[in-house]
């Protein structure tokens, strides 16, 4: 008996030291962490955002009473920032649209003008397939062709889109179609709440 | 056995992933590029020669019966802290190894060295065995990760080798879960042949 | 528990995201995990007794069904533990320490309990349960459970695909290399070479499986 006593509390010992040791790093390392992913949104929203116009731009969190939350079903929700430049006049909108891939939920940062046209994007996340799914962080490989397209021609050309549809990337079909169909989804959000005009037409 | 050999071991005569063919799951996953490679060598590295060097330092203390836990407990603590720390100071490299850094727990390398090594030696000779562990598996995926990156991708470590067209039309198989397989198998029966050479068994 | 309530505990999300348990969603992870993102050759988790047991199907069998069943419990006592003892605590670094103390002493637990209660499974599987903590498969679930924020249902599904999943590559691969023994195999590739390379095959043919996902 003594002895189970005995490893078990060296077991246990060595746990503590563990965990004690961790948790110190942890309370240094965490802030570090949280100011870097700031950091990163932010560098990404300057990014973006220079497609809607030059100068000093300003970023403010825009609340709109009955916007629906499109990304329930990957547990994320739609936050959208309006820019404005110095004189405070509105120029676009900037959200975070979150598409289920391949193996990943793939975020990506949309720029779109009160028109409702999207002028620029990055990827902030993915882990998709190397060699596939993972050029979305390519923008020339896909995501350029976001550009200049409103809710309603966002749409893959084996989708039915056409002619005029998106060109998927090639072997990833599945990374493309959730990465437009997200970005579909936060617009047709955005413009249902008013906040941007429905399907490129005028409010 | 001499210092040095403790050290020169691991690189080549009992290299870890083509000689005692340990620790395959992070090595046939992430060296789809020779960065995630590097990334991920160091990382075990780290975690390698730490384990190595605690599991040494208190050979006499810890009970045998509680042994391997204790090990686990020890290399879980440090797989940890190379998670905080990459998250913290190197984001993207983070991003790309997911899953694969809380895993490092579970390398057979390093349960194994701990088990096998260091807790039948002294602290020096447990460090070196555990740094030429370390360069040894690092050196082998990167190995693998030259293979794969220069076929999958025409790339080096992200310089462009091949040029634009081969980018656009590689040999992609060898980036994918597959071409892992393929190339390792080609890589061991290359160790075979020169294996059997040296032994006088192949005419 | 009556019925109605074991529904709402297994369909219960950690916070926000969808409340209903849909058989739809089921059978998309299911296929996914057994097929699409096979946990052996497409995720490359469980490589080492993946090569290592697959000699004959017998023992593949076993292994898997000693997998399938670790897995399982692992992914039940890692994702209670987690959302009730960690998160509230704010202690999720502590993760990967906590999952592997869980997945060690399950083994050893269910060693005891076998060898105790039913020494015929016992000995069927009692060889394969040490191997079991140093498969990274277990460990792999069960954080890819918290990483994807399945709910507890949807995290137990998972794992029941992810084992079947490891159980069906590893008997697939017992049967071939079955068979090899009896083929002209070139001298290089003796051994683990020719392993290798029937594996890469059968991952050639589960990147077919792709397409079932869209």
């Amino acid at each position: 008996m003594g002895e189970i006593i005995r490893v078990g509390l060296m077991l246990m010992l060595v746990a503590v030291i563990a965990a004690v040791a961790l948790g110190y790093v942890n309370s240094v390392t965490s802030p570090i962490i949280a100011e870097q992913k700031e950091q990163a949104k932010l560098a990404a929203m300057i990014d973006v955002a220079g497609s809607l116009g030059a100068g000093n731009l300003v970023f403010d969190s825009l609340s709109v009473p009955e916007l629906a939350n499109p990304y329930a079903g990957v547990d994320e929700s739609l936050a959208v920032v309006a820019v404005t430049d110095s004189t405070g006049c509105d120029l676009g909108y900037l959200f975070v649209a979150y598409g289920k891939g391949y193996s990943s939920t793939v975020q990506t940062m949309i720029a779109v003008n009160t028109s409702g046209t999207v002028t620029g994007n990055t990827v902030l996340f993915q882990q998709e397939t190397p060699g596939l799914g993972a050029n979305v962080s390519n923008p020339a490989k896909f995501l350029y062709q976001f550009n200049g397209r409103n809710a309603s021609t966002l749409v893959l050309k084996k989708d039915g889109g056409g002619a005029g549809g998106l060109d998927a990337i090639t072997g990833s079909t599945i990374t493309s179609r959730a990465v437009t169909s997200s970005v579909k989804a936060g617009l047709d959000a955005l413009s249902d709440a008013g906040v941007i005009p429905a399907e490129g037409g005028v409010i | 056995m001499s210092l040095a050999q403790n050290f020169s071991r691991g690189i080549v005569k009992d290299n870890p992933i083509f000689k005692q063919v340990l620790g395959m799951c992070p090595f046939l996953a992430v060296t789809t590029s020779v960065e995630n490679a590097l990334g991920m060598g160091a990382a075990a590295t780290f975690v390698l020669v730490f384990s190595n060097f605690l599991v040494s330092l208190f050979r006499k203390v810890i009970p045998s019966k509680v042994r391997i836990p204790s090990y686990i407990v020890i290399i879980a603590t440090f797989v940890t802290l190379v998670d905080l720390l990459m998250n913290a100071y190197l984001p993207a490299l983070h991003q790309s190894l997911g899953i694969f850094i809380p895993l490092i727990v579970v390398n057979c390398i390093i349960l194994g060295r701990a088990e096998g090594f260091a807790n039948k030696n002294k602290v020096l000779p447990s460090i070196l065995d555990g740094i030429g562990m370390g360069l040894g598996f690092t050196l082998a995926m990167v190995v693998m990760a030259t293979f794969r990156e220069i076929l999958g991708n025409g790339s080096w470590l992200g310089f462009n080798l091949l040029g634009e067209s081969y980018q656009n039309q590689p040999l992609l198989i060898a980036i994918l879960a597959p071409g892992a397989f393929i190339i390792m198998a080609f890589i061991l029966g290359f160790f075979n042949i020169m294996e059997k050479r040296k032994r006088g068994g192949v005419k | 528990m009556n019925p109605s309530m074991l529904m709402s505990v297994v369909a219960s999300v950690p916070e926000g995201g969808e409340p209903s348990f849909s058989i739809a969603k089921m059978m998309a992870i299911i296929v996914s995990a057994v097929f699409i993102n096979n946990f052996v050759l497409s995720r490359f988790l469980g490589i080492c007794p993946f090569l290592g047991v697959s000699k004959q199907l017998d023992s593949a069998v076993g292994m898997g069904a000693a997998v399938v069943f670790v897995m399982v419990l692992a992914t039940l006592g890692s994702w209670l533990i987690y959302y009730n003892l960690l998160v509230p605590s704010g202690l999720e670094y502590l993760r990967t320490i906590t999952f592997i103390i869980i997945i060690a002493s399950l083994v050893q637990l269910v060693e005891l309990v076998l060898q105790k209660f039913s020494p015929a499974l016992y000995d069927a599987l009692g060889i394969y349960l040490p191997l079991i903590t140093t498969n990274c498969a277990i460990l792999g679930v069960a954080v890819l459970n918290i990483d994807d924020k399945f709910p507890l249902g949807y995290s137990l599904i998972n794992s029941v695909g992810a084992g079947i999943g490891f159980t069906l590559a590893l008997v697939l691969m017992a049967g071939l290399r079955e068979r090899m023994e009896t083929a002209n195999v070139p001298e290089a590739l003796k051994g683990l070479p020719i392993a290798f390379l029937i594996a890469g095959a059968m991952s050639i043919a589960f990147l077919g499986f792709a397409g079932l996902g869209g």
